[in-house]
């Protein structure tokens, strides 16, 4: 199956597992994966995989959105693994169907992508390792996805983009979508994005001035939307053997909503009767969150007492690579060696992956 | 301290730069309006290349608290230096962060000897 094994490299001397690496899938590299009509729209229509939120993430050609290092599995190789020190990648595609209004063309597009990530980039070396993106208008068509790439082997895990599903991702509407998840072995990452925010949170979309305003909040609204709605529905007691990993908003948020939720449900417990648990414990002891952006507070000590009260049992490593908010491992990694012991360092950067999405590595 | 030449003068333009290996670090020259200036190629955030971004002017804001108007004017063209990783600003005259307040790069003086350009380490 590999072309090459890679030789692990380290940061420090931690085994590095990625959580969070993204593709940025050309469409043209598309076409090959649609069957018709689907093929020709992607071919013809010019208005590719979604529609444009029109906000400018370069801040006016300040920088650029090159995304070169990620088009083929040697150029991701070489630019994250050789150059940035990571060890195993887990890919996902950035799909981000989940927010579009057409469903058939949703799952169309889902099911391109596994199979690209596949074919180009998980079957090329044997430390390449992925998660499935599962749109989410449609449980049913999810489910089968789910089934389907169970038996795909450098598959561990699923990837929703969760800025934008209708209804929240704890509404019993997609019990077999995480049934499906739960009987194949497959955990769940939620990944949100400034992209859906036109389409979960409309009215902010409009009325915000400044993209720095919407990435600010989409990440961490998103998160938290799908955090709430996935414990008081009691989603995690309905499936309780998954595991849930939330992706690139940071850790700060993760305490905040915990400690909020937790005294709500104290004085409105019957609101969510399946739940045996405060809602924290359902956090410590079932979800992860990646440590990618890491917040950066005026005093470096600020950011040791967040990470201790997130708990290094629960923080994954990610850098976000090759997005302009990606996080330099050698950096976290440098702020984790000063702050805490070497155990805690090894479960951030490898062990809570590890056990996250089931790795034999 | 040791000298280096690191090119002649007519092999960095106006506008242009060149970076360069010394010692093991990686150091960027730049022509600045005739003036060089040479600066360690490592971004104060996260030790991104900062050199080897786009130089650009950038936006400035004035308040006017009489008439509750907020004035924008796209200022200093050429004068901004844009780390490619995550678009940290650095005035690119003095080497000082714009973006984060107590932050400079590390710079190394460069003069001209007989057409070459020279930098002291
Ligand atoms: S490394 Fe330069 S802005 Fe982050």
């Amino acid at each position: 199956m590999s072309q090459e094994v890679a030789s692990p490299d380290v940061v420090g001397d931690e085994l590095t597992i990625d959580s969070d690496v993204h593709l940025q899938i050309r469409h043209e590299d598309l076409v090959p994966y649609l069957d018709e009509p689907w093929r020709s729209r992607m071919k013809d229509s010019h208005t590719g995989q979604q529609p444009n939120d029109g906000w400018d993430r370069t801040v006016n050609g300040k920088f650029l959105m090159d995304f070169d290092s990620v088009q083929t599995a040697e150029d991701l190789k070489h630019s994250l693994c050789n150059d940035l020190g990571v060890d195993y990648p887990i890919i996902n595609t950035l799909g981000l169907m989940s927010r579009n209004p057409e469903n058939d063309w949703s799952v169309a597009l889902m099911k391109a992508h596994n199979d690209f990530l596949i074919d180009n980039f998980l079957d090329v070396y044997d430390n390449f390792l992925g998660l499935a993106t599962i749109t989410t208008q449609q449980p049913d068509k999810a489910a089968e996805e789910i089934d389907r790439m169970a038996s795909e082997e450098d598959i561990v895990g699923i990837y929703i983009h969760n800025t934008g599903p209708n209804p929240p991702l704890g509404d019993s509407f997609y019990d077999s979508m995480w049934e499906a998840a739960e009987d194949n072995d497959l955990n769940v990452a939620f990944h949100g994005s400034a992209d859906g925010f036109m389409f979960e949170f409309p009215r902010q979309n409009q009325s915000l001035n400044q993209f720095i305003e919407v990435h600010t909040l989409a990440h961490p609204w998103s998160q938290m939307l799908t955090m709430i709605s996935l414990i008081v529905e009691g989603t995690v007691e309905k499936f309780p053997d998954l595991r849930w990993a939330f992706l690139e908003a940071g850790l700060s948020w993760v305490p905040y909503m915990l400690f909020r939720l937790n005294k709500e449900y104290s004085m409105r417990r019957s609101e969510a009767p399946l739940l045996e648990k405060m809602p924290e414990e359902y956090f410590r002891e079932k979800m992860y969150v990646a440590s990618q952006p890491l917040e950066e507070p005026m005093a470096q000590t600020d950011l040791a007492k967040l990470i201790d009260v997130v708990g290094t049992d629960n923080i994954l490593f990610a850098t976000d690579y090759p997005h302009w908010d990606f996080d330099n491992p050698e950096t976290l990694n440098q702020h984790l060696q000063r702050m805490f012991d070497p155990e805690d360092l090894t479960k951030v950067m490898t062990q809570n992956a590890i056990e996250m999405f089931d790795l034999t590595i | 301290m040791k000298e280096y030449n690191i090119a002649k003068e007519d092999e960095i333009g106006v506008g242009e730069r060149i970076v360069t290996e010394i010692e093991g670090r990686e150091i960027a020259v730049f022509n600045v309006d005739g003036e060089y200036v040479a600066y360690l190629n490592w971004c104060f955030h996260q030790a991104g290349p900062c050199c080897e971004g786009k130089v650009t002017g950038t936006t400035e804001a004035t308040w006017d608290s009489e008439n509750l108007t907020q004035t924008l004017t796209y200022t200093r063209e050429d004068e901004i230096l844009n780390c490619p990783w995550h678009g940290w600003e650095y005035d690119i005259q003095t080497g000082e962060c714009i973006s984060r307040s107590g932050v400079s790069l590390p710079s190394y003086p460069v003069r001209i000897e007989e057409g070459n350009i020279i930098l002291s380490l």
